[in-house]
């Protein structure tokens, strides 16, 4: 089991890690987004077949739905910015900076 | 935006945060600080120009990820304990991750740049939701937390948010940007007593959140934005100013005034603790932010407005006073009376 | 207490409800009448022993004479700043008299505070009225500057102030002064109670001003209205003082060495900031750079803490208090004539307005010490118990006093009898205010030197 378990850490680290670096592609920074929330997906899965228990699984749908709906609002998003900057390219992203 | 789609997602957002403060479990505690920021985000965006776009989208990227980390240090946990409880949590690695998942969300130090560049895509009235409101459930998420929390971290994020808070205010030129940093600088001063005295740290937030409902009621109802705009917004109601500035200087802390009531009963406790190089410098740290609010108070109503000048008259004329402003007022200017009743409460 | 106390709160409501032609009139007789109440309080002791009214303020020997002086300076305030607002509109000037109440209801509790606690609160409490004063009143752009410098100079020194305090709290469980005097503090280890005495003297050293820590006077003064000037000199920098005999009694062990190096440099001062009086262009800077001066003395006075230096110290405060304010007071009559403080360019005074010249040779003679005053009583008591305690010093309070006479000398010489330039010639004579406000100045003065056992403490 730990080995299952360091591979799924070692996945949302990695797109952890992707999500953070990323600066020129919004849309690979939402991938990056959903591969951490599939990765939490794998984890609770495995762990509830692990322990056997029915628990969870009510709260997996929850998780399911609401990642869900934070990929739509992303994805949202993302057509809202390129329509208002003109494009999805994160440098666009700086009319807030000083 | 239509009314009801206001209130509707104020509803939304008030019960998410009440749910993740009364949850039990960690996957409920996620879906409450989910929900919440899928309903700040219409909020966020409500004004239809690139900025709001564009703050909306630092502020859905910054929190999605802060709470997957969260709920991925809670099932890491889970995978070692096999407890999902909040209150069952033992002092580990997971926890590290689970400290820095919540000071992204409540915008600390290191983590702490997206709160001013959302402040500034917003309208003022959900900058006053973000920097008061949204603190509530993670914060009611750490004090559960505050005995497993590792005390080193959270005292030194405390720290570093104090200064980065106020070093990061001192060139701004917006005032919601300013009032960002100065949250920034709160909220450092609320963790760093955490690990230490719970009670004192809610006594702080409720404070500063006092405070920040003041100044703002005060920018909403004179619609200011910038420094400048200051100078025509003396002309329109002075006296409004002048409690602005003893506001101002209320939230630096200066005695005579509440802003003084915590962050004295939190140096005395500091310093009971034995802890006196951090009380020298929490205290110290306070003049940095106290150089911005002070660069406010003077633009507020200790210099005339010049008259001929590239200072643009403000055409919306009529200041609506909000009808609880004056409560608040001596709420924020004249609370230190009460100090021994506070310090009996806790 | 209180019937000094609560009559200073209720000027608020005499300054909002009174009729706006008679405003100005209604504050200075109620002022009058509270600094009067407050003279009841002024009686000879024959011991020191406190005068409770509560738990946590009391008066005694060392508070009394400067409560006194800061009840009496407020009228001054508002009669010399009459002239100065005459502009402004009506609701600014009752902003202005707001805040000189407020600052003097601060000042009060900060004199009459028994508890170090309530003591720092007034004490912190005092700035904002103060910044409030010197940055909406005052003339030039550099006045937000200068407001800068004298908020963060205080704060600076005066945070670890709070931390000392609440140290103290810790170790004795309380803060009382009255109790703190007789416990004993060579409990802590060494380190602890060196960063105790630095945080408790720093606060209060640098609102003496010590010399090097001086620098945010001279430009709070020069930027100030006059009734910032006057309530600066006169009090603001006796609450250092103040602060110094009062918190040094519980530092009592470590005194002794740490003192030394601050003693020093406080002589050093003296000597230094009348040289620069002496090459000083601006009459405002020349007088604030002379009370830095005064108040060197009384820095040292306080820190050997003997019974003649105390006694010295409090006499040289009351007297500073009001020559420094009168001083300013001068100087603000040639500013709002000639809307300049050059020295330089406001010469042979004396030819125009005689009268005038006379209230300055006496205030100039005041401030040098001139044998039958109380100014000379408090320097030479000073300087007598600093040669009781090294006898080296008397070379630098000797170059001191003589140096004080000098630049007083050369201020009175420059401003009164130069050669006449003509664009003095059109200049409006002096007024009856005025004359009132400087015989207000002189008759405690003069009736001090009568009988001075009022200020002096009681043990003589």
């Amino acid at each position: 089991m730990p080995t299952i378990l360091f591979n799924l850490g070692l996945a949302f680290m990695t797109s952890m890690m992707g999500l953070s670096l990323q600066r020129s592609h919004l849309i690979s920074a939402l991938l990056c987004l959903e591969g951490m929330m599939l990765t939490l997906f794998l984890m609770l899965t495995t762990w509830a077949t692990e322990q056997q228990s029915s628990l969870l699984f009510s709260a997996l749908m929850m998780l399911l739905t609401l990642s869900a709906c934070g990929a739509g609002t992303g994805l949202s998003l993302l057509v809202t910015t390129t329509r208002t900057h003109g494009s999805s390219n994160m440098n666009n992203l700086n009319l807030l900076q000083c | 935006m239509h009314p009801s789609i206001t209130s509707l997602l104020l509803i939304a957002l008030s019960t998410s945060t009440i749910i993740t403060m009364s949850s039990y479990h960690w996957m409920f505690a996620w879906a409450g600080l989910e929900i919440n920021m899928l309903s700040m985000l219409p909020l966020i965006s409500k004004e239809h120009h690139p900025r709001a776009v564009e703050a909306t989208m630092k502020y859905f990227m910054t929190q999605a990820a802060a709470s997957a980390m969260l709920i991925f240090a809670s099932t890491i946990n889970a995978w070692q304990t096999a407890q999902w409880d909040i209150s069952l949590l033992t002092p580990s690695t997971p926890m590290m991750m689970l400290t820095l998942a919540i000071t992204m969300k409540l915008g600390l130090a290191p983590f702490h740049f997206w709160l001013p560049e959302v402040s500034l895509g917003t309208t003022n009235s959900v900058m006053l939701i973000i920097t008061t409101w949204q603190k509530l459930a993670p914060l009611a998420i750490i004090i559960l937390l505050h005995n497993s929390l590792n005390h080193h971290l959270l005292t030194s994020l405390g720290l570093l948010s104090m200064v980065v808070g106020g070093w990061g205010g001192m060139n701004q030129l917006q005032i919601r940007k300013i009032m960002a940093y100065s949250s920034i600088a709160h909220m450092g001063w609320v963790v760093m007593i955490l690990p230490k005295a719970p009670d004192l740290s809610l006594l702080y937030l409720m404070l500063y959140i006092m405070l920040n409902l003041t100044m703002f009621l005060i920018i909403i109802s004179t619609a200011l934005t910038k420094l400048t705009s200051l100078f025509s917004t003396q002309n329109k109601s002075f006296p409004m100013m002048i409690l602005m500035a003893l506001t101002l200087l209320s939230m630096g802390g200066l005695p005579p005034m509440t802003g003084f009531l915590p962050k004295w009963l939190i140096l005395q406790e500091l310093i009971y603790q034995h802890q006196t190089q951090m009380a020298t410098l929490a205290s110290l740290s306070t003049l940095l932010s106290l150089f911005f609010y002070l660069r406010l108070v003077f633009n507020a109503f200790l210099t005339t407005p010049p008259n001929t000048s590239n200072v643009t008259k403000n055409w919306r004329n009529q200041t609506n006073h909000h009808i609880l402003l004056p409560q608040m007022m001596i709420l924020s200017l004249m609370l230190l009376i009460i100090t021994p009743l506070v310090i009996s409460l806790f | 207490m209180l019937k000094i106390i609560i009559p200073t709160i209720f000027l608020l409501p005499v300054i909002l409800l009174s009729n706006p032609k008679s405003t100005w009139m209604n504050f200075f007789i109620n002022n009058l009448l509270i600094s009067a109440t407050s003279l009841t309080i002024l009686k000879p002791q024959i011991n020191t022993e406190w005068k409770f009214s509560s738990p946590y303020t009391g008066l005694d020997h060392i508070s009394s004479p400067l409560l006194v002086l800061t009840t009496w300076l407020l009228p001054l305030m508002t009669l010399a700043s009459q002239n100065s607002l005459k502009k402004e509109p009506y609701e600014r000037k009752q902003l202005f008299l707001i805040t000189l109440t407020l600052l003097q209801t601060f000042l009060l509790g900060a004199f009459c505070a028994t508890d170090l606690a309530l003591f720092y609160i007034m004490f912190e409490a005092t700035l904002i009225p103060t910044l409030i004063i010197i940055t909406r009143w005052g003339n030039q752009p550099e006045r937000l500057n200068a407001g800068m410098y004298f908020l963060f100079y205080t704060l600076t020194a005066s945070l670890p102030l709070l931390i000392a305090l609440l140290t103290l709290y810790n170790l004795n469980n309380t803060l009382l002064i009255t109790i703190l005097h007789f416990l004993p503090q060579n409990t802590n280890p060494p380190s602890t109670s060196f960063f105790l005495w630095g945080a408790c003297m720093m606060a209060f050293l640098v609102k003496m001003p010590l010399y090097g820590l001086h620098l945010w006077l001279p430009k709070a003064h020069v930027e100030a209205p006059i009734a910032g000037s006057m309530v600066l000199a006169a009090i603001l920098l006796k609450l250092g003082g103040y602060g110094i005999i009062r918190t040094i009694t519980m530092l009592t062990p470590m005194t002794k060495t740490m003192s030394i190096p601050f003693i020093t440099l406080s002589l050093w001062g003296v000597v230094m900031t009348s040289l620069i009086c002496l090459r000083q262009t601006d009459l405002k800077s020349l007088i604030a750079y002379s009370s830095v001066s005064h108040m060197g003395l009384v820095t040292a006075a306080s820190l050997i803490h003997t019974e003649w230096s105390l006694t010295g110290a409090i006499i040289l405060m009351v007297a500073h208090g009001l020559v420094s304010s009168a001083l300013f007071c001068l100087s603000n009559f040639n500013y709002e004539r000639i809307n300049n403080r050059t020295l330089l360019l406001v010469r042979s005074m004396q030819l125009i307005m005689p009268l005038l010249s006379t209230w300055w040779l006496l205030f100039n003679l005041l401030n040098m010490a001139l044998p039958p005053t109380i100014n000379l009583m408090g320097e030479l008591l000073i300087i007598t118990a600093m040669f009781n305690w090294s006898p080296p010093t008397i070379l630098i309070t000797g170059a001191g006093v003589v140096l004080t006479a000098c630049y007083s000398l050369h201020m009175f010489l420059t401003t009164q009898h130069s050669k006449f330039s003509n664009h003095l010639a059109s200049m409006q004579m002096t007024n009856t205010r005025e004359h009132l406000l400087m015989s207000l100045h002189m008759i405690p003065m003069v009736l001090l030197m009568f009988k001075p056992e009022l200020v002096w403490s009681g043990t003589y």
